[in-house]
């Protein structure tokens, strides 16, 4: 095996095409993920995120290119992903026939660790997911919530060196996802782990993303570390409001807003706009205002507009 | 960087057996169903016009449902069981995991035949009662009956992940279940059926099975259970052969 490079992942010119769909799915994907680095791909519902994540899993064959894990092809060696790779799918249902211990534990034995190793490693990461209590239950009857929890648990089973989670956070309550995050990132300072994951929940993920690709339509429309790729929108502000829903503020017609909920509003402004907006806006009438620099959301809505 | 070396086939095997030996929390009513209701009534059924024709026509209808629930609802539960695993993502889970495709197939068919096996034994003693005939089981059943249910393991298997919906799998699967079935002497004696079927049935895993069946729970012994279980085995060897070559669960 090549360690030479301190690449864990190198994606060369990928390309898949599935019959009878007019564009790949992914289409001249070329990046690198380096050891130890926390990389998140975002992009909009059918973008191709789940089936490049799969190619380095292993689990889909690329119509052309290549992945390379550890500078290996994988398909040159079947137990190349399956010995350093943790992969979380986006589907909740894999294991139903488990109780939540049974699965850690089975995990964290067929990747390797002896029994007393996987007894141990089940109690740790039935801690470290709040999963105790359900230790006993079939995974089958697990709600949404819990269910993503233990796939994340199953999928660091056994400490692989490299993590793959395809929407980690989805169907999680805002307090679990933090939860997410914040272990993640533990993990990746404890251990080292290197972690490729998806995500729609750029807000939450910016706190622990290194590095950050984006994806539309198959294609990768941007790649870089996350403070660089910001320095394209950090002119860009966000103003949130909140406001009785029955009275509504007077925005004037040329700033673009959203609304996130009743009485929840999202504008965004370029920072020359701040005073004029500031003086417009009847404060009084406002429950609330917050104003902040632009996020990776605001990156990823720019690349996806 | 931690890097650990997957465990031998046998420890992967017994971890993969017990995962699919839980399966019993979910399958079991259906397994009753399946492995001991429809047979009897199948028996039930049956017997009734086989009655008529003796003992030799009652032993076809106690063998031939034995071979039914063996072989083909045995392997009715692998199709259904791989179908759902690729539609739920297990079978990704599994191929992500350092354990060997050929280990999973054979702890699948292994957990699924000791959880048919208590089915199995009450529609044996069951049918044979309800049949009138006297069972003399031969220790060479403890080979033979396992031997009845594996080739048809592997093929469960690949028909279970070839297909896009667990309907069409479980489809395809009926339909070489009536195929194997209607094809030699399995539940009807070889001297009532036209010469061609009965040699067309010498291509069938379910004639050979018949007859071993036949051979080691109602007697005698014969040379042909040699022949029986030789081709029984060439069948297991070319099931998995092919599941080999075409299964396809990492990078597919």
């Amino acid at each position: 095996m090549n360690n030479a490079s301190d690449n864990v992942y190198a994606l060369a010119n990928l390309t898949k095409r599935y019959p009878k769909k007019y564009r790949p799915a992914n289409d001249d994907i070329s990046f690198t993920v380096e050891a130890g680095e926390i990389f998140g791909l975002l992009g909009d519902n059918g973008a191709g995120k789940s089936t490049l994540v799969k190619q380095m899993a292993n689990l889909v064959r690329p119509s052309s290119g290549s992945v390379k894990l550890f500078g290996t092809p994988v398909e040159e060696d079947p137990m190349l992903v399956p010995r350093f790779v943790g992969y979380m799918p986006q589907s909740g249902r894999t294991l139903n026939s488990l109780t939540v211990a049974e699965a850690i534990y089975f995990t964290a034995h067929l990747r390797g660790l002896s029994r007393r190793e996987a007894l141990t490693e089940r109690e740790r990461l039935l801690h470290v997911w709040q999963l105790e209590e359900s230790r006993d239950q079939l995974s089958s009857r697990l709600s949404g919530g819990q269910q993503r929890l233990l796939q994340l648990a199953v999928a660091m089973a056994g400490q692989p060196p490299v993590l793959i989670l395809d929407e980690p956070t989805n169907e999680l309550a805002p307090q679990r996802r933090r939860h997410v995050w914040e272990t993640l990132r533990a993990e990746n300072q404890e251990l080292g782990t290197t972690i490729i994951f998806i995500t729609h929940d750029a807000i939450e993920a910016e706190k622990i993303i290194q590095r950050v690709g984006i994806m539309r339509e198959g294609r990768l429309v941007a790649l870089g570390k996350l403070q660089i790729l910001k320095g394209q929108v950090d002119q860009q502000l966000r103003l949130e409001i909140r406001f009785p829903p029955d009275t509504p503020p007077v925005v004037p017609a040329d700033f673009s807003r959203v609304e996130l909920s009743p009485g929840h509003w999202l504008i965004r402004l370029d920072r020359r706009q701040v005073e004029t907006i500031l003086a417009v806006l009847n404060q009084s009438q406002l429950e609330d205002f917050q104003l902040k620099s632009a996020t990776l959301e605001d990156l990823y809505l720019r690349y996806n507009k | 960087m931690k890097k650990r070396s997957p465990h031998p086939l046998y420890i992967q095997l017994y971890d993969l057996f017990l995962i699919e030996l839980c399966n019993w929390r979910w399958g079991w009513r259906n397994l009753i169903l399946t492995g001991t209701v429809l047979p009897i009534f199948g028996m039930i059924l049956l017997g009734s016009f086989a009655r008529e024709l003796g003992a030799e026509a009652l032993s076809y209808v106690l063998v031939g449902n034995l071979v039914m629930a063996l072989l083909f609802e045995h392997k009715g539960k692998l199709i259904s069981h791989f179908s759902y695993m690729k539609a739920a993502g297990s079978l990704d889970y599994f191929a992500t995991l350092p354990v060997s495709k050929f280990l999973l197939i054979l702890a699948a068919f292994a957990a699924f035949f000791l959880l048919f096996l208590p089915s199995l034994l009450v529609t044996l003693l069951g049918g044979a009662w309800l049949l009138g005939l006297h069972i003399l089981p031969h220790p060479l059943a403890v080979l033979v009956v396992p031997l009845c249910a594996l080739p048809l393991a592997g093929l469960g298997a690949l028909l279970g992940v070839s297909f896009r919906t667990p309907e069409e799998a479980m489809a395809t699967g009926r339909l070489l279940t009536i195929v194997m079935l209607a094809t030699g002497p399995v539940f009807i004696p070889p001297d009532r059926l036209p010469d061609w079927l009965v040699w067309l049935g010498f291509c069938s895993p379910a004639t050979y099975a018949a007859s071993a069946l036949r051979q080691v729970l109602l007697g005698p012994i014969t040379q042909r259970l040699l022949l029986d279980v030789a081709a029984l085995a060439a069948f297991v060897v070319l099931s998995f052969w092919v599941v080999d070559r075409l299964m396809e669960w990492r990078e597919n």
